[in-house]
């Protein structure tokens, strides 16, 4: 099925990009699946209809008829007003306040959107020191667990509803009892990492007090004791290390996914791209390797963070600190060189004469789950490079009480199991779920006389306990937290609590007795009362809250510096890790430690480097796979499937616990290494959580965290289905990503300044520009492709009108005109257009949950993610370049394919109904109720970016959804196709707006979604007829591009090409 | 051989020849007509509310602004329906025991909403602002027909999108000069005139005056001014 137009233009070039191993194979079902718009399936109307279905369509079939029999456009509903209406509240007029997403005691300041009471949209608070403005996928998807219906409603005593006073008044009961028993039992509270000041002084200065016998234990499972260990061995305290990436020139990560996970990410992730963004100078300058950044990163997983690196060393996580150290003997640190592979020797050598030349302007950063001591060789060598204090800032902890939490909660379990514990208070964790393998802490827990859960889910915990009481969301309650610079936040509700949950705050007041002060608001404005920061003046408390609780934040209550040195001298002696395979548990990179398991938005966002939704897998090198017979088919069903990927199962075994999982291969992974991540499995997570993954705890002991050695994998002859999207929505090879390094940039720009004979490869950098309007390729007729050589003279395109002027067109310029008939475009109004910058984008997914959450977009499911019918909007898409058996050199890249709001919109000619048609604007408008589902449009788009809602994919029952979507935005019906909008209700009420008041739209006033969430700052949007705007000066740029432009669609949305800074004086791959 | 149609089928296929097509025509504007008629579209349809309240008497009888209860009409999409607490306002110390009002006192002292019918229904998938038509110089009467001077409150205007479009092409002839746009009894002719001509309003002076122009039809007709 060969069908001309639908090969791929570009030339073939050297490096090929690729999406999965299955597309390198050039397997026939793979290459027979591009060619459809939608796998087989998706299009089948073949679901087996089962009694229950059958049931429900004939109700609906009644339903409908009842609809028929109402033939006016739209319903008669009711009306109801406020009795009295609240303050500030305007109906139709969305209100915003600061508040503050924990995880890990660490606060993102948010700003939460309130429609009419109701929260339906979470943004980064931009006077926040972690969020600057933006947000990363978790937070932002956290609105959903607020509207969550699986979220526990009551408070029970052993399975029995008890009201919240009858809690109280027991506990407090027992608690006393224990209390003045002699010798008075134990107490004791289990939370999780606490950074909220408000509650750290409950608990110590109030509780503990009060009762003598009680102690504080704190455990996650993704916990920082690696971290706080390393400090210790190189500070002598647990100092809280704070980068600051917009002056580190070098930056070496050890195993550090620092742009997506940990404290901070959001904001490394911005400062980091401050430096990496340096290439859009203005005029189109290519800047020089010193003003660009330059990242290496030595990881065994390919993360987020590698996946944007200019050099990668893939090595077993294990290995990582015998490279550091001798990476540490190079920079001069006080450590012996111990012995590593030649590879890994040649790789740093280099990399130790770039660190050595930047002293004072780079970056060592270990990762969480690396060891103490190569946390403390990071210091070291920090140290030794001067960066201490200039780009390496140490800060007194933010943590209420930094402990090591396994050995703490390896105690707690000891008494427990001896049945010393009277009491206790599980307060939002789950350890049943998440302790360690070893650490029977269910078993435990029966030898203790009196349990209480507190938590938002009716859990695995909740059912061990002899309490649970429900918890508060965090917009449903008052709270504080710190930042990961210290900086403290205030956290307010946005909404009564939905299902008459209790903060822990309320929970330890009540408990404690005695305080005027009950309510979570009082409980927090009394703690800052007493605690604000001290300030030369005196300070009008009431004056400065207000003011505090409008920002977000206390000015200026970041952590206290702390000026010392590293210390090498404690770094424990080397020994050598054995060889053979090693398993590396981390979080997930969108459920975490398991918590958020049953959040759809991120079971269903593709993880930014396997693709993989609704599970997760044991994660191995190709070779790996090979050494072990692994292998992923894609499930040939006739037409072969979009991410049906059928995996081979196999049993791992740690020490004595084993784990059968399915198998993973992900290109870049290091060999001899397996990567799970942590959080899927769970028994009683929810109805979405349900039968996902792999319960990676299992094979997790609390000698081995984070890393085990000695470990056997074995293939079980079974298959499972995983649902990737990588295969999704592809593009046939047309070099949809434009990539080069700086020094190839350079080079091409200058060629193209002399003459415009000789046009830069695909593969290389462009340096033909397309301002918007003139979206250009080679392989269009009259292109630079004709011009080569000595023809390059001749000027063989005709002029049209608007072409005329030399300034216009400029006959050195080897720009094209598009081929179209009609004027360029109106230069009346406005034209929105897009830029995505790929050489910022890691990948994150921010933007993909921000455009769920803005647009009302449907979570379809893990079997409809098989059938290629996720309704993401924005995808990301992943491409690598290079051998798959050659990780170190292996590159990758980032894409989001957002709609391109073609101006000759292939889709639009092809509506019988015209459902999608042109704005005045420029907006490729989808227009729901004329929709009749005829899927044309899809099928015509190049971009494969047109979703379609083959069944009622919108959650039309659940009450609780309800409140959470955005009133701007319809909900869609089953039947109708849906795509990007560029956020047209944003574009149009700004418009309102300034229509309103007769003033001009401000660039930047309108920003989209994905734009918004971004902490890359990727994306850009703005107006193409406003010539100072912040669109036009990206569009100018050398590097950009318009994708599949040489389909003369003449894409609104346009990207920049990556551009990397590789060291050129560090090893070549083999063969090149 | 017997015959195989009888006579009368001529008849028949004459009929058939003329009357099918007729049919066909005939259904087809029978089906236009009745979906433009006030059966389907609610025009002029009055509906029982809860309380009988009367804009005549409010506003034709007493003269009380729109905006006094309409609160967010210049500002939002929505122009707003009054707390009961705005009814209170004044029916504490009028008619303060009228059984009329009942409900409006049950809803005050219970703190729940009165559940006003609502008169005009849009469907979800449009997006109506007020605040901009306002702005722009269309008032009130131009969608709401003459308020002042219904008992009960219905829908004046078949609010179809051919009705929308209407306007949305060619806005001009429903402008008005900014300070009438909540006057119910201002009319474009010569008994209102442009002080300035002392003839009726031209089109371009009404967009003079307000000092805001109006955006050309391409763009206010464009899918996404209201569907999104």
């Amino acid at each position: 099925m060969t069908r001309t137009t639908e090969e791929p233009l570009a030339p073939v070039v050297d490096h090929e990009q690729w999406v999965g191993l299955e597309e390198l194979a050039k397997s026939p079902e793979f290459q027979d699946m591009l060619h459809r718009e939608f796998p087989e399936d998706a299009t089948a109307w073949n679901d087996p209809v089962s009694r229950r279905t059958f049931l429900t369509l004939a109700g609906a079939s009644v339903a409908l008829a009842g609809i028929g029999c109402s033939p006016r456009p739209a319903s008669r509903e009711k009306i109801f007003p406020y009795v009295r209406q609240p303050e500030q509240m305007t109906l139709g007029i969305p209100l915003f306040y600061a508040t503050g997403f924990t995880q890990g005691g660490i606060t993102i300041g948010l700003l939460a959107k309130s429609r009419e009471g109701r929260p339906i949209k979470l943004e980064g608070n931009p006077s926040h020191p972690t969020s600057l403005g933006s947000i990363d996928a978790i937070a932002q998807a956290s609105l959903l667990d607020m509207y969550d219906p699986d979220r526990s409603r009551r408070i029970t005593k052993k399975g029995v509803d008890t009201g919240w006073d009858t809690a109280v008044l027991e506990l407090r009961t027992a608690l006393e009892r224990l209390r003045t028993e002699n010798p008075p039992r134990a107490i004791r509270i289990l939370t999780d990492t606490v950074g909220s000041p408000a509650l750290g002084s409950m608990i110590q200065d109030e509780f503990l007090k009060l009762y003598p016998s009680a102690k504080w234990v704190q455990y996650e499972p993704a916990n920082r004791d690696n971290v706080r260990e390393g400090a210790k061995l190189a500070y002598g305290e647990p100092v809280n290390t704070v980068y600051d990436f917009t002056k580190a020139l070098r930056v070496l990560s050890l195993d550090a996914d620092f742009l997506s996970n940990g404290p901070g990410a959001v904001r490394y992730t911005k400062d980091f791209n401050r430096l990496r963004n340096s290439h859009l100078k203005e005029g189109g300058k290519v800047p020089s390797a010193e003003e660009m950044n330059r990242l290496y990163v030595i990881e065994s997983m390919l993360t987020s963070t590698g996946g944007v690196a200019d050099h990668r060393l893939a090595v077993r996580s294990a290995d990582v600190e015998a490279i550091a150290r001798n990476i540490a003997k190079g920079v001069g640190a006080a450590v012996q060189e111990v012995a590593i592979s030649e590879a890994a020797k040649n790789w740093i050598k280099e990399l130790v004469n770039d660190l050595n030349a930047h002293k004072g302007k780079s970056i060592v950063i270990a990762g969480e789950n690396q060891p103490p001591a190569v946390h403390a060789l990071a210091h070291a060598m920090n140290g030794a490079l001067g960066n201490i204090g200039t780009t390496v800032l140490n800060h007194a902890p933010i943590e209420i009480k930094p402990t090591t939490q396994a050995a703490e909660f390896k105690e707690l379990v000891a008494e427990m199991s001896a049945g010393t514990v009277g009491a206790l208070l599980i307060i939002g964790v789950n350890p049943v779920f998440t302790s360690p393998a070893d650490v029977d802490f269910k078993k435990a827990l029966e030898r203790v006389s009196l349990t209480v859960h507190m938590g938002s889910h009716s859990d695995e915990t909740a059912a061990e306990c002899d309490w649970h009481i429900n918890q508060t969301h965090f917009l449903e309650t008052w709270g504080d937290g710190r930042a990961h610079d210290g900086t403290v936040t205030l956290c307010q509700p946005l909404i009564a609590p939905l299902f008459n949950g209790r903060s822990p705050l309320e929970l330890l007041a009540y408990l404690v007795g005695d305080r005027t002060e009950l309510n979570p608001r009082e409980i927090v404005k009394g703690y800052w009362k007493k605690n604000w920061p001290a300030s030369g003046s005196k300070v009008d408390f009431d004056a400065a809250w207000q003011h505090a609780l409008q920002e977000g934040i206390i000015p200026n209550s970041a952590s206290a510096r702390v000026d010392k040195q590293p210390n090498a001298a404690n770094i424990p002696a080397y020994t050598a890790p054995v060889a053979g395979l090693e398993l590396t548990l981390r979080p997930d990179p969108a459920i975490h430690d398991g918590r958020y398991l049953n959040n759809g938005w991120l079971q269903e966002l593709p993880k930014p480097i396997t693709k993989l939704t609704w599970d997760n897998a044991l994660i191995v090198s190709p070779k790996t796979a090979e050494k072990h017979g692994f292998k992923i088919n894609i499930e040939s069903t006739g037409g072969g499937e979009h991410g049906r990927s059928v995996a081979d199962m196999a049993e791992i075994t740690v020490g004595d616990k084993k784990l059968k999982a399915a198998v993973w291969i992900q290109p870049g992974h290091a060999d001899d290494s397996i990567t799970l991540h942590l959080g899927y499995g769970r028994q009683k997570g929810g109805k979405v959580a349900k039968g996902t993954g792999f319960n990676a705890y299992a094979v997790r002991t609390s000698g081995a965290a984070w890393n085990a050695l000695g470990v056997k994998i074995a293939g079980t002859g079974e298959t499972y289905l995983l649902a990737s999207t990588q295969a999704h929505f592809r593009m046939e090879g047309r070099r949809p990503v434009r990539q080069g390094t700086l020094h190839e940039y350079e080079e091409n720009l200058k060629e193209n300044k002399r003459t415009h004979g000789k046009v830069a490869l695909f593969a290389k950098v462009p340096p033909v520009a397309s301002p918007e309007w003139r979206s250009i390729d080679e392989n269009v007729p009259g292109s630079p492709n004709e011009w080569k050589g000595e023809k390059a003279k001749e000027h063989k395109h005709e002029h049209t009108k608007d072409d005329k002027k030399e300034e216009d067109h400029g006959h050195d310029d080897p720009r094209l005109i598009p081929l179209t008939m009609a004027p360029a475009t109106n230069k009346e109004g406005h034209r929105w257009a897009m830029a995505i910058d790929l050489t910022a984008c890691n990948g994150c997914s921010a933007c993909v949950t921000a455009c769920m959450a803005e647009n009302n977009i449907p979570v379809v499911g893990k079997k409809e993610v098989t059938r290629g019918r996720e309704m993401h909007w924005i995808r990301v898409d992943r491409y690598y370049e290079g051998k798959a058996d050659d990780p170190d050199n292996l590159t990758t890249h980032f894409q989001p394919v957002p709609c391109q709001q073609c101006e000759k919109a292939p889709c639009e000619v092809v509506c019988p109904v015209a459902a999608t048609v042109h704005s005045a604007d420029g907006l490729n408008d989808m227009v729901y109720n004329r929709c009749v589902g005829t899927r044309y449009c899809s099928n015509n788009c190049p971009y494969k970016v047109r979703r379609f809602n083959f069944l009622t994919f919108a959650d039309w029952k659940t009450d609780t959804y309800k409140l959470m979507r955005n009133p701007e935005v319809t909900v869609r019906e089953r039947g109708v196709m849906e795509k990007c909008t560029y956020c047209v209700q944003r574009i149009r009420s700004a418009g309102i707006e300034s229509e309103r008041t007769g003033r001009e739209i401000k660039d930047g006033e309108i920003v989209t979604a994905c734009q918004q969430a971004c902490p890359a700052g990727a994306i850009i949007f703005g107006d193409l007829n406003d010539a100072k705007a912040k669109v036009n000066t990206w569009k100018q740029q050398p590097t950009n591009y318009g994708l599949l432009a040489e389909l003369n669609t003449m894409p609104r949305t346009s990207y920049l090409a990556a551009v990397r800074n590789p060291n050129p004086d560090m090893p070549k791959p083999k063969g090149a | 051989m017997a015959q195989i149609f009888h006579s009368s089928m001529n008849s028949v296929a004459r009929i058939s020849v003329f009357g099918l097509p007729l049919l066909f025509v005939g259904s087809i504007l029978g089906g236009t007509i009745i979906y433009r008629s006030p059966y389907i579209t609610g025009e002029r349809e009055v509906i029982d509310q809860p309380v009988p309240f009367s804009h005549k008497h409010h506003v034709g009888e007493l003269g009380i602004d729109c905006r006094y209860c309409h609160t967010s009409v210049e500002t939002s999409a929505y122009a707003g329906i009054p707390p009961t607490k705005t009814c209170m306002n004044c029916h504490q110390q009028m008619w303060a025991g009228s059984d009329m009002l009942g409900p409006v006192r049950e809803s005050y002292k219970q703190d729940k909403s009165i559940p006003w019918e609502g008169v005009h229904n849009l469907p979800n998938y449009v997006y109506f602002n007020h605040s901009i038509h306002l702005a722009k110089g269309v008032g009130c009467y131009s969608c709401h027909g003459e308020i002042d001077k219904m008992n009960l409150t219905f829908q004046d205007k078949s609010l179809l999108m051919e009705w929308c479009l209407k306007c949305h092409r060619n806005p001009g002839p429903n402008l008005r000069p900014k300070e009438e746009i909540f006057s119910m009894t201002w009319r474009r002719d010569k008994d209102h005139p442009n002080p300035k001509t002392g003839e009726a309003w031209t089109t371009d002076e009404i967009i003079d005056h307000n000092k805001l122009k109006i955006r050309d039809a391409i763009q206010i007709t464009s899918c996404s001014t209201c569907h999104r």
